[in-house]
């Protein structure tokens, strides 16, 4: 596949175009770090936004920045840290990864239990449709409803509406105090429910809550059963109130705030990554029903945001795992499952794509008549 | 684009209504759509050929279904209490869904709520309540507007610096579409992959067809709230406040601004609140979670009002006086009614650094065009309210309120803000559509209406200025070369 990289949002505009004339498709990338990510896509050429990158306009007052799509989330907390700020989007994998696809695939990390999903963080975006427009949906002010939102249209479209080449996002003050807590849940399900149900009594909002199943416990912090990890957010009188609440659950121990980082980056090489979702009320069943279909899966990672109702799963690759899966996938599923990193053949296990109602279909064929971006990486049919 | 059918809004269609939803629910005569005629920004005046009401889900389908086997433009409309001339049109037929105002469910553990598009917002907070539950987008009409309203609009409202929008807190919707086609939009349960067809949808307008049943979250109410006002001599000094507050990480549940002339005219009003008729300004500041904390939280924002020069600071003491404080604030459109017959409610927003310019250039535009301009604004989020009463009986008067409403927009798009931020485009931003957006970027909004709606039925001629759709016929080359 060839491979080009474009520094400016014409020299995009004008690839598209040539792609849609010549009759061939490209694949959008930005920086490759989650390159095997989503369903196989049939593209001919690489476009790449990685060159596409700097912060556009950051004035710390207005807790809003505005930046190319290839500009990486590292990037953007260095120029925020020195303000009290952040962009609180803490997607899994590492900062190296770019805003652009961060918002393309509408990714989320542990963060999300209080600040939301990219939808929620994105004020702007200025993209070029396959039809080789460049175009801007929203605005740089933390509030806006001129026009209709192709802002939140293009929040995780996956490139298959049109390249991201810049996007305006809301930025968040840090709290003065930010601490971490583990509490450890030898009682399985059972405890995966006391905390949901803890969480939903609490007056406040943890920044983050995820429960991690025992091996995942060993790896990140030294546990011997699951245990929930907390992140807690506020002025210090907040924060110690917040812990003292999770003495309902069992006794916090405080663990080094890099703990975060650590989960986000804790898949191995070419590990099989999805998730499974439901009802936040079903968080125990959905434990239970990842449990099941990785039974037998050596080294297997369960972690769960009781908050959003999402269980994440990842298991290293190996012959005997994805033969388990094939069987364990297979079973009668009550939760939704969304693919992250997939081997080509589990994807039909995974579920039809939420890309193939009329409407979607509609949508791709009006913004990319000539299907020039990434064909294939919802499933859909050539 | 016109259509090429020609639309029948005849007898036979208000006979074929009629057999849908009963003869009483159908309005043809001009006195009967008096009502229908404009929304809450009275300056617009368009005539509906007719009027029809569903009182359930089967008679809204049916109703659309006819409209559609007609070709018959229509017009969703809620309570009509838009502020941007966006619930009216000439010779449509109104589709009024105030009548739909079913709470379907409440699924308290969950935190989710289903509801018909006519139930009224404060409504669905009051059934939320008995699960320590509400309904967060809180616009100041929530006591007339309704769900689906909010829906089309992505109505804001004073607290949603903290809690967000409309378009956060809709997590799924039943659409029907103008050609009557039934499509199911988001999910309440899981993630949802995919195309955000919610956030397409939400505040479009009515552009995009109607929404039968809505999914909205709801939020915890808090176990504390304190409200402060603090009064300021200067605009810049509160606009300093409103900076610094902001910038500590302390996220106020509401950070209001109110200037000396709606002081006056709400002071003046049944809804006086106890403002000081002296100040240049007065925060209207609110916080709200955990106990533990929040206390804390009220004696920072102090300390950074008085750092700001401000020259008395009130916590109210109770739910009274807090109801009190807000009733000013929630009724000062209201109060300014009196000041004059007619209101022009202005909305734009612009970044929260640069309040303190813009606020002071509006005060010299006031001066210029010999208009009276009040400010009663969410500051906290950069949203500006700069409302003019006047007489629409003077010619004179009416001509430099538009002149001095025209160099607002100007005024906070060179600032770099948005035209609305939260009452909609209508029919009253159109002009200003094409200060923030590209003839391609506009063309790009009329590509994804045609997506919903391809015959342009639903609330034709809103948000998009029509010469930019027709420019989108042409293919992308031929407009390159032109």
């Amino acid at each position: 596949m060839t491979s080009a990289t474009m520094d400016t949002t014409e020299q995009v505009r004008d690839r598209v175009r040539d792609a849609g004339a010549r009759g061939t498709s490209v694949r959008i990338t930005g920086r490759g770090t989650w390159i095997d990510a989503g369903r196989a896509v049939r593209a001919t050429t690489e476009l790449s936004t990685r060159d596409l990158s700097g912060i556009v306009a950051y004035v710390p007052g207005d807790l809003t920045l505005t930046a190319r799509a290839g500009t990486t989330l590292a990037e953007l907390r260095e120029a925020t840290a020195p303000h009290n700020q952040w962009l609180a989007l803490d997607p899994h994998g590492s900062d190296d990864g770019t805003l652009g696809a961060t918002v393309a695939t509408a990714s989320t990390g542990p963060l999300s239990t209080a600040f939301g999903a990219p939808r929620d963080l994105v004020l702007g975006i200025e993209f070029v449709t396959g039809a080789g427009a460049i175009a801007r949906g929203g605005g740089r002010v933390v509030k806006n409803v001129a026009g209709f939102d192709l802002a939140r249209l293009f929040t995780g479209s996956w490139g298959t509406l049109g390249v991201i080449t810049e996007v305006t996002v809301r930025l968040h003050a840090r709290p003065s105090a930010d601490a971490s807590f583990a509490v450890e849940l030898p009682n399985g399900a059972g405890d995966v429910e006391r905390v949901r149900n803890a969480l939903r009594q609490a007056p406040f909002i943890p920044y983050a809550c995820e429960i991690l199943n025992e091996h995942l416990s060993r790896s990140l912090i030294g546990s011997e059963t699951d245990a929930a990890i907390f992140r807690l957010g506020g002025n210090a009188e907040a924060v110690e109130a917040q812990r003292r609440a999770l003495e309902a659950i069992g006794t916090p121990r405080e663990v080094d705030a890099n703990v975060w980082t650590r989960l986000r980056a804790v898949e191995p090489e070419g590990a099989i990554v999805f998730r499974l979702s439901r009802a936040g009320s079903e968080i125990a069943g959905i434990w239970t029903e990842a449990q099941a279909i990785l039974h037998g899966c050596p080294g297997a990672m369960i972690h769960a945001r009781p908050a959003r109702g999402i269980v994440r799963v990842i298991v290293p690759r190996d012959e005997r795992s994805i033969a388990q899966l094939r069987v364990g996938l297979a079973a009668r599923a009550i939760a939704k499952r969304v693919g992250e990193r997939m081997p080509n053949d589990l994807w039909p296990l995974i579920g039809p794509s939420a890309t193939a109602d009329d409407l979607s279909t509609r949508m791709k064929q009006a913004f990319d008549p000539r299907r020039v971006l990434n064909p294939g990486i919802f499933g859909e049919p050539t | 684009m016109t259509t090429a059918i020609k639309p029948r809004v005849d007898a036979s269609l208000a006979d074929r209504l009629a057999e849908i939803v009963g003869a009483r629910r159908v309005l043809n005569r001009a006195s009967e759509l008096l009502t229908y005629t404009s929304d809450g920004l009275p300056s617009y005046h368009k005539e509906p050929a007719l009027a029809v009401f569903p009182g359930t889900r089967d008679e809204l389908i049916a109703v659309v279904r006819e409209l559609a086997a007609r070709g018959v433009p229509f017009v969703p409309r809620g309570a009509g209490t838009g502020l941007s001339g966006g619930a009216l049109a000439d010779g449509v037929v109104i589709v009024g869904l105030n009548r739909l105002s079913r709470i379907i469910s409440i699924d308290a553990e969950n935190a989710v709520a289903v509801v018909e598009p006519g139930v009224v917002n404060v409504a669905l907070s009051r059934a939320a309540a008995a699960y320590g539950l509400h309904y967060a987008p809180d616009p100041s009409s929530q006591a007339a507007c309704t769900i689906g309203g909010n829906v089309a609009e992505n109505a804001g409202g004073p607290h949603c610096l903290k809690y967000g929008v409309t378009t956060n807190h809709v997590l799924a919707l039943t659409v029907l579409l103008p050609s009557g086609e039934i499509v199911t939009l988001g999910g309440a349960g899981g993630e949802q992959d995919g195309y955000d067809l919610v956030g397409a949808f939400v505040g479009s307008e009515g552009c995009f067809g109607i929404a039968l049943d809505i999914t909205v979250r709801l939020s915890k109410n808090p176990q504390a709230v304190r409200t402060l006002l603090a009064d300021f001599m200067s605009i810049d000094a509160a606009a300093r406040a409103v900076s610094a507050i902001v910038a500590t990480g302390i996220v106020p549940a509401a950070l209001e601004m109110i200037d000396q002339a709606t002081i006056r005219a709400v002071e003046a009003s049944i809804y006086a609140a106890g403002y000081p008729v002296d100040a240049a300004a007065a925060l209207l500041i609110e916080v709200d979670g955990a106990l533990a904390g929040l206390e804390h939280d009220v004696e920072t924002i102090e300390s950074l009002c008085r750092e700001a020069g401000a020259r008395t600071i009130r916590v109210a003491r109770d739910e009274t006086e807090r109801t009190r404080l807000w009733q000013g604030r929630k009724k000062a459109f209201g109060a300014m009614g009196r000041l004059a017959p007619h209101l022009v409610v202005q909305d734009a927003v612009v970044p929260r650094t640069k309040l303190p310019e813009v606020l002071e250039r509006i005060r010299e535009i006031g001066v210029e065009r010999r208009v009276r301009v009040c400010n009663v604004f969410h500051a906290g989020d950069g949203n500006l309210h700069p409302n003019i009463p006047y007489d629409a009986s003077d010619a004179d008067e009416t001509a430099r309120v538009h002149l001095a409403m025209r160099d607002i927009m100007k005024l906070c798009v060179d600032a770099g803000g948005t035209i609305t931020g939260e009452h909609g485009v209508g029919i009253d931003k159109l002009p200003y559509m094409d200060l923030i957006f590209s003839s391609d970027s506009l063309a790009t909004m009329c590509t994804l209406r045609e997506v919903f709606d391809p015959s342009r039925r639903s609330n034709p001629g809103k948000v998009v200025p029509l010469h930019a759709c027709r420019e989108w016929h042409m293919s992308p080359a031929a407009r390159s070369r032109s």
